[in-house]
């Protein structure tokens, strides 16, 4: 604690003022929401308290709770092992083959910094009918492959994962970058000695490159599983949730129920579950990883 | 040595910080404590209100596009008014319609409405007048005849148990909008039976004409649409309100039909591809630009159309929500009484507010009939439109307007929002996927039982 040679009062008072705001705007949100969430409330009148039933009404009478948590989870999935997986062969491509790495790595950053209205609105066109001008649909048409001509967004049993594509692409320049920079870390004397016993290559990724660059791998995965928990504004944009929740996922169905459907108390209580599996899977990663790691140290 | 420039660092930056929070808080009262000065003598108010004092009344409105004729005209009225009334400042809050509806939820949750807003009709205001967030208008509307100015029976929608809450600014009907030209191309003719209908959607698809637009992703327009088939197969208005009542159910063969007539038309292929993932306005768009033979939506859209590219040489007309299956009457039209001004109940300046508002209703006609937004505005308006430049059209439309014999309101003006959402999204579902109609009823019946 005294390395920085402060006094205790001066760190907290450092601190003070994000504890505080972080608190007021994360702590206590949250603590209200499991308060309505036990709550029969729309939003404006009285509420009256009826316990768990939004839970048991989530559980077993909501057609859309359990699809929208499936696709939640499909969106994560794709994106912890898929997403991830790709952004660290590319960082690792890049470490290895480019001389001046920094401007690829910025082209790839750039659909982050992007705001999602923007993207949805360019996936949106790309998406769209070959008549409506959509550029997948039309090459498709160009190249012969008529038949595989698809309306993208709004067939029910592919439109998620049209969606989830968009995702993918969006956020991939961002875990290309931690990996990227996490592999940069990595000593070069390592690599070095490692030529001189024979490992280079593939080889040496296997055996240094992985096993060094874990605990940003799991910082990786923590941000990807949390983002598609989260991912709202993009479903927002592209589709609403339509057609008829074929695209709904946890944040938006909790969305259209609190505001819209003017349920809040369920609203809350579906927020309520949000965190819970949250932070369970939270747990459940690092727990992995602890393990990981230490096989590998 | 090292320690004390830290801690000096270390100082200055709790003082810098400590500074701008409470630089924050400052600020923060300061907004909140508007109506702080006293007396600046100078009353040119008609005397009505009869207090010197500054005030400031909120102005929460759905006009927030410049270019907009609403939004200029709003303007002008308030400078106007701003200018008879020295110590009144109309502070304008202008969002577009979503914004305003999730604004004012949250604000009705903690009791600050802003001294006017805006509401839906019907049952869309209900959860609002329950909880008693508004002022009752009845002795405002009276005092210099500004009733009078509102069409027949419109004020219905937004009086409850005999209190009047809130004053709108439109009053449409729906109708479908076709371009002459591609009906033409297509060798069809204005269609006076749905089936009709059916046959020129199929005609035109053949074509190679796209027969009609929507902007489906804003759920409200496909319901809007089906809403009028429902209209017709249950032979006359109020179907809604006979499920409310409990002497029918959506299971009815009424209800049942309509899904039957709006797969029909989807699956003859009337709509553009994705029709889901267009929003209204990109779907309107569609029609503006001359890409679809026919589009069905309320009278608002008019003076849109009417600006658009597709409007050239008088290409746009109009007609009436054909007979569904021989059933029901084509002047009974989709009525959509517009959003309206409501003033809350715990402003601080009520009678100020009033007065203001009545001003503002008092004006709208005529500055809405010189902006050329006077179609489908609730109020009557004395002015002859065909010499104020309106196209022939607006004058269609106008003439549709003569014609209304009743007719239904919207779903989500009658149906409170679960049920409405479980609905929207049954008939969202039509356009993607065929379905047994009989259990698109079942599960809308299922979900209004359950919110009731």
């Amino acid at each position: 604690m005294n390395v920085l040679k402060v006094s205790r009062w001066t760190i907290a008072a450092f601190i003070m003022p994000c504890l505080i705001v972080y608190l007021g705007l994360v702590f206590v949100p949250i603590l209200v929401s499991i308060y309505s969430g036990l709550m029969d409330w729309n939003g404006i009148g009285k509420a009256t308290f009826i316990g768990f039933s939004n839970y048991a009404k989530m559980f077993t009478h909501d057609p859309v709770f359990w699809p929208a948590v499936r696709r939640t989870f499909t969106l994560a999935g794709f994106s912890m092992l898929v997403q991830v997986p790709v952004a660290l062969l590319v960082a690792i491509l890049i470490t290895r083959f480019v001389r001046r790495p920094n401007f690829l790595v910025s082209s790839y950053f750039l659909p982050v910094i992007l705001s999602v209205a923007i993207i949805g609105q360019l996936w949106k066109t790309i998406y769209n009918p070959a008549a409506m001008g959509g550029m997948i649909n039309q090459i498709l048409i160009k190249v012969g492959l008529e038949s595989w001509t698809h309306s993208w967004l709004t067939e029910p049993k592919i439109a998620i994962y049209a969606i989830i594509l968009v995702s993918l692409w969006q956020y991939l320049g961002y875990h290309i970058l931690i990996q990227f920079t996490g592999i940069q870390n990595i000593p070069s004397e390592i690599y070095e000695a490692a030529k001189i016993d024979g490992a280079s290559g593939f080889k040496a990724d296997r055996y240094i490159t992985l096993p060094m660059v874990l605990p940003i791998l799991k910082i990786s995965i923590v941000l990807s599983f949390i983002g598609s928990l989260q991912s709202f504004d993009l479903i927002m944009v592209m589709t609403a949730g339509g057609p008829a929740h074929a695209t709904e996922v946890l944040a938006s169905h909790m969305y259209n129920m609190s505001f819209i459907t003017m349920e809040y108390g369920y609203g809350s209580a579906i927020a309520n579950m949000l965190i819970l599996i949250c932070l369970i899977a939270t747990v459940l990663i690092n727990l992995l990883f602890t393990r990981l790691e230490k096989r590998y140290s | 040595m090292k320690k004390k420039p830290f801690k000096f660092f270390g100082m200055a930056m709790t003082g810098v910080l400590a500074i701008s929070l409470s630089a924050c808080g400052g600020g923060g009262a300061a907004t909140t404590n508007n109506a702080a000065g006293g007396d600046t003598g100078t009353d040119s108010s008609g005397g009505k209100s009869g207090s010197t004092e500054n005030i400031t009344i909120t102005f929460q409105n759905i006009y927030p596009d410049a270019s907009d004729p609403k939004n200029q005209m709003m303007k002008k009225i308030v400078e106007q008014y701003e200018k008879e009334h020295t110590n009144v400042k109309i502070e304008l809050d202008s969002l577009n319609t979503d914004q305003q509806k999730l604004k004012l939820k949250t604000q009705a949750a903690s009791k600050e409405v802003p001294d006017i807003t805006v509401v839906n009709p019907a049952a869309q205001m209900q959860p609002f007048v329950d909880e008693d967030l508004f002022a009752p208008l009845n002795d405002m509307v009276e005092e210099n005849g500004l009733k009078d100015t509102f069409q027949k029976g419109i004020l219905d929608y937004y009086t409850f148990d005999g209190n009047l809450y809130a004053l709108p600014d439109g009053n449409n009907i729906g109708v479908v909008f076709y371009n002459k030209k591609l009906m033409e191309e297509g060798g069809v003719k204005v269609p006076t039976t749905f089936e009709e209908m059916v046959d020129a959607v199929k005609t035109l698809k053949g074509k190679g004409i796209q027969p009609m637009v929507i902007g489906e992703k804003d759920s409200w327009t496909g319901s809007f649409l089906f809403m009028n088939i429902l209209l017709r197969t249950n032979g006359g208005p109020g179907f809604l309100q006979d499920v409310l009542d409990g002497k029918k159910t959506f299971e009815d063969q009424a209800y049942v039909d309509a899904v039957q007539a709006f797969e029909n038309l989807v699956q003859a292929g009337a709509f553009q591809d994705g029709a889901t993932s267009f929003d209204y306005n990109s779907g309107e768009n569609l029609f503006k630009t001359g890409k679809a033979a026919m589009y069905y939506m309320g009278s608002w859209a008019t003076g849109g159309i009417e600006t658009a590219e597709v409007s050239k040489d008088d290409n746009v007309g109009v007609f009436k929500f054909p007979t569904v299956g021989g059933k029901g009457n084509a002047d009974e039209f989709m009525l959509a009484p517009g959003s309206a001004f409501a003033i809350s109940k715990n402003s601080k300046h009520l009678d100020e507010t009033k007065d203001f508002l009545n001003y503002f209703m008092t004006n709208f006609p005529k500055e809405a009939f010189e902006a050329k937004g006077a179609v489908g505005i609730a109020q009557n308006v004395d002015g002859d439109f065909k010499a104020a430049g309106y196209s022939d059209m607006a004058m269609n439309v106008l003439d549709l307007f003569k014609e209304v014999k009743g007719g239904d309101l919207a779903f989500d003006n009658t149906m409170n929002p679960a049920t409405t959402q479980v609905h929207l999204s049954g008939i969202q579902g039509l356009f993607v996927e065929q379905k047994d109609p009989a259990a698109v009823a079942k599960e809308l019946q299922a979900a209004y039982e359950e919110n009731k």
